[in-house]
């Protein structure tokens, strides 16, 4: 039953999308725009959560649970399981999209209809062209006859909370770019007589697009971390990049919306970017889900929902740029400012993270273009990226430290080298404090360490000094951004890893640290077996500070092996510990990292999240205005 | 309640797991302590080396953290050219010529791989105009 | 000029996309590697025969007709699933048939080969997977094309299917 209902729901939510783009063209709030919204809205909750209650219920009759999930499985991840395929995850992306279309519709007031109207065509095209790919090819309502047992079940190292709810927070990002994207092709297409500030009603969602985006990124980063077992989250696979790239953009798009905002500038720079990054973000889609490349992150598909996926990015692309390129001469604007203002500083910011987002672009497609012009195959790995992306980012994280505090038109030096001094001085006295105190020669070490505080410092003295016209959203933002390069940096640069074997009552040392082999033990979880060792950590004065348990896990459903990272955090460090192969006889063979600063990255991300949390809230408030 | 039954019961399963997972896994996780050269400056080399060479049975990993034992072979292997005094080119060449420029996870320079090297510093030199043609302009006011 | 400029955009992306699309029409695998070894000499080795007394020396097995490589272990799943395909190649006139025994245990593999039936005319045995490495071996089972004159001609990954089965024959053919 509830498979019929799903399947029928969706195809109402496809007519009720083409509708949408059909009445829009009436250029009113008419009943018919309503219902169509709101039918949208309502028809794609309901086949969502239609295909939720067949996971919960295990309803096998349904291929798609058939195919993924288990009755062993715990409640959670039938939830999240619903997305954790492709053709869910398919429903998932148009859900978030009807949700992002009603936002859009409740914009509606007497002056913006035309604009609005448009805006609803736009997103209504994108809408059904998702639709119409999931039910032609992507069905997740397909039933398989006769019904099995049970299912086929699920990968044990996707059964995590973190990486459940990253789907949903990296579908709010693109689709939030998808809304800027549908209100930059109504700002191009119209003539706008009305006036429309159209770049106040695309902040908000960029706003929120990015600020999702980030936390869904972190949310992979952090999963891959304790999960994955090699202490690194982060490995530049093309899907990861995927989601950098709209991400990279979308930081480029925030700041020069302020400049739009504030000084009528870069407007056909941002009309631009705006279509890029929902560009990007669709270019994603397909990378993931063609069967063009293969990657840990790929769902495995065949190249013909490749091609759907590629004409309609062609389609929408196409008739984005070619509209661009026609439409966006009267938003050239010559209005020129000092290299030494605000307006400068994000000017190098956007063209620092547009030059980042076409190197990675570059890596990640490269491999690619090789195998299609030669017959060889080659990777392009971290070192390509490390010493492409790396470099560049440095300027960009220093002009960050300085931007916010330069004033809009031409800055004067001496004033603003006044106002940074004591960030300055605060910077390189903690940088020779941990230079000393750590002994450590990287040049790469001290130039994250600096760049870090660089920006903490000017955050937190910011803070201090509560300036009324600079947004508390920006600071916390950018003090995040501080965290995260103290992370990054502590991390990568000063990792230390110890690989031992060791038998029941051994003991081994790392760092200050000394550890003892207690036991072994076999435990049983809901869906596995499980060997887990039992180690005591103590410290110089031979207190003891954890237990780490690292496990090698066993699913007899899948028949997969995994490996659960123990991990001790604190603010300066995490212990982290992997159980290898071994018996009882030899010892077993264990991996122990000691990272320096990791939990900073997490901290970081967190706060970088809070601060696009504050900056939503006020851009709401700015168009409640608006209205 | 720690009847002898209870404790022989617990052993017999803790025996049965571990067989399960020696059966069936795949050896070591990452480099195992018996690999690791006794010269410090060769290990060192070696650790390097291997954090460039792709697991080719694995997803984003190189032999270096890698647990398949393709990638302990291939670690073993050039551990044992290092010690045979083969230079870091020439242990590169021996993987490539039987892998392929794939295994390398620092792609290499040659010309079809010129425009990847390239094109950043290209894009960064246009960003870099771009900022000062704009600058030009604006000195003009 | 500035105006020029707009278009440029739609003309990368076009073309960007284009690329894309060449790449999903024409018949690739995305995980699966091209050899290094094409048209290039069989590496030269000597091991242990499985079965028969007197050592593998590559030189004396290959260079003379057309001969089959298959990599294979007993412990390896698809390798099973494959070998009724191997066996019609033996069974075809004019092939022979290598086996190169991968990590593995001699005596299970003899009794593999008992069960299932022994479709080589000479099996290398490969204890520490060097031999493998020399022919850039990643995922077993793999299957090579040697020619008359010990030249590599093609390889596939993983086990050989049906359209592989017609495949190698086509080309063994148009070796001929």
């Amino acid at each position: 039953m509830a498979p019929y209902l799903g399947n029928l729901s969706l195809w109402l939510s496809l007519f009720f999308a083409i509708s949408q783009f059909f009445v829009s063209k009436k250029n009113k709030k008419s009943k018919f725009i309503t219902i169509s919204v709101i039918g949208l809205l309502i028809s794609s909750l309901i086949s969502f959560f239609l295909l939720m209650y067949s996971h919960v219920v295990s309803d096998f009759s349904v291929l798609n649970v058939f195919q993924n999930s288990h009755t062993t499985k715990p409640l959670l991840y039938k939830v999240s399981g619903t997305w954790g395929n492709h053709e869910g995850s398919m429903l998932l992306w148009i859900l978030v999209l009807t949700i992002f279309n009603y936002f859009i519709f409740k914009l509606y007031n007497e002056k913006n209809s035309i604009f609005i109207s448009k805006t609803l065509e736009t997103q209504a095209f994108i809408t059904a062209g998702f639709i119409l790919f999931t039910v032609l090819t992507s069905n997740p309502f397909e039933i398989i006859s006769p019904t099995q047992a049970d299912g086929l079940g699920f990968n044990p190292i996707l059964q995590d909370p973190a990486l459940a709810i990253h789907p949903p927070l990296l579908y709010i990002g693109y689709v939030g770019f998808s809304a800027a994207f549908s209100i930059s092709i109504a700002t191009l297409a119209l003539e706008n007589n009305e006036k429309i500030a159209w770049h106040s009603y695309m902040k908000p969602f960029v706003v929120a697009a990015w600020t999702f985006l980030t936390i869904g990124i972190a949310f992979g980063a952090v999963w891959a971390y304790y999960e994955l077992g090699w202490g690194g989250w982060w490995f530049w696979d093309p899907v990861e990049n995927a989601s950098f790239m709209p991400w990279l953009l979308g930081t480029a798009l925030l700041h020069s919306l302020i400049t739009v905002e504030k000084k009528k500038s870069l407007q056909s720079w941002v009309l631009l970017l705006s279509i890029l990054a929902f560009l990007l973000s669709v270019v994603g889609t397909f990378l993931v889900r063609s069967g063009i490349l293969t990657s840990v992150h790929t769902f495995a598909l065949d190249p013909s929902r490749g091609i759907y996926i590629l004409a309609f990015t062609a389609i929408l692309g196409g008739y984005a740029l070619v509209l661009f390129g026609l439409k966006s001469k009267k938003y050239l604007n010559n209005s020129y400012f000092s290299f030494f203002s605000k307006e400068g500083s994000i000017l190098i910011n956007n063209i620092l993270m547009v030059v980042v987002c076409s190197s990675v672009f570059l890596g990640t497609i490269y491999p690619l273009l090789v195998e299609a012009f030669t017959n060889n195959k080659i990777s392009v790995g971290e070192p390509y990226y490390n010493s492409t992306v790396v470099p560049i980012m440095i300027p960009a994280i220093l002009i960050m430290g300085i931007g916010p505090i330069l004033s809009w038109g031409k800055g004067d030096k001496s004033k603003t080298f006044k106002k940074i001094f004591p960030s300055v001085l605060l910077t390189a006295i903690i940088t020779l404090f941990i230079f000393l105190f750590y002994q450590s020669y990287s040049l790469i070490g001290i130039v994250g360490i600096v760049l870090a505080f660089w920006i903490i410092s000017n955050n937190v003295i910011i803070l201090f000094q509560k300036r009324e016209n600079l947004s508390n959203g920006m600071i916390v933002a950018h003090l995040g951004i501080g965290l995260l390069i103290l992370g990054i940096t502590g991390s990568s640069v000063w990792q230390e890893e110890k690989i031992i074997q060791m038998k029941v009552n051994n003991e081994t040392n790392i760092k200050e640290y000394n550890i003892i082999f207690k036991e072994i033990n076999e435990i049983k979880g809901p869906n596995y077996f499980a060997l887990q060792g039992n180690f005591f950590v103590y410290d110089k004065n031979k207190n003891i500070i954890t237990k780490l348990q690292p496990e090698n896990r066993f699913y007899p459903v899948t028949n997969n092996f995994t490996t659960e990272v123990s991990i001790h955090t604190n603010l300066f460090r995490d212990l982290y510990m992997v159980l290898g192969e071994g018996n009882l006889n030899d010892g077993w063979i264990v991996r122990i990292y000691y990272n320096p600063l990791v939990i900073w990255i997490w901290i970081g991300a967190l706060t970088i999240f809070l601060g696009g949390l504050i900056s939503m809230n006020s851009n709401l408030k700015k168009l409640q205005r608006l209205s | 309640m720690l009847t002898k039954n209870f404790f022989l019961t617990k052993i017999f399963i803790l025996i049965i797991a571990i067989c399960l997972i020696q059966f069936f896994s795949v050896n070591s996780y990452g480099v195992d302590p018996e690999e690791i050269l006794q010269d410090q400056k060769q290990e060192l080399r070696a650790r390097n080396i291997s954090k460039n060479i792709r697991c080719m049975v694995c997803q984003n990993q190189s032999i270096d953290e890698s647990s398949a034992s393709l990638a302990k072979d291939l670690r073993i292997l050039i551990r044992n050219k290092i010690k045979e005094g083969n230079s870091n080119e020439e242990i590169y060449k021996f993987l490539t010529d039987r892998y392929g420029d794939f295994i390398l996870l620092k792609p290499p320079i040659k010309l079809s791989t010129l425009a990847l090297w390239f094109l950043p510093f290209v894009f960064l030199l246009t960003g870099i105009f771009v900022v000062f043609w704009h600058n030009k302009k604006s000195k003009k006011f | 000029m500035r105006k020029q400029l707009l278009i440029l955009p739609s003309i990368f992306f076009l073309l960007i996309l284009l690329i894309f699309f060449y790449l999903l029409i024409i018949d690739r695998n995305p995980s699966e590697l091209p050899s290094t070894l094409l048209n290039k000499n069989v590496p030269k080795f000597e091991t242990e025969s499985l079965l028969k007394e007197k050592k593998f020396v590559s030189s004396d097995v290959f260079g003379k007709e057309i001969k089959l490589v298959n990599f294979f272990a007993t412990w390896c799943k698809p390798c099973r699933d494959e070998h009724n395909y191997i066996k019609r190649f033996s069974n075809q006139e004019g092939i022979e048939v290598i086996g190169i025994n991968y990590k593995d245990n001699s005596q299970k593999a003899i009794g593999w080969l008992k069960e299932l039936g022994n479709p080589y005319s000479n099996i290398a045995v490969d204890k520490n997977g060097r031999i493998a490495i020399d022919w850039g071996v990643y995922g077993i089972p793999e299957t090579f094309i040697v020619n008359s004159k010990g030249i590599i001609k093609y390889r596939h990954v993983g086990p050989v299917t049906k359209k592989i089965y017609k495949k190698i024959n086509l080309i063994i053919n148009e070796i001929e």
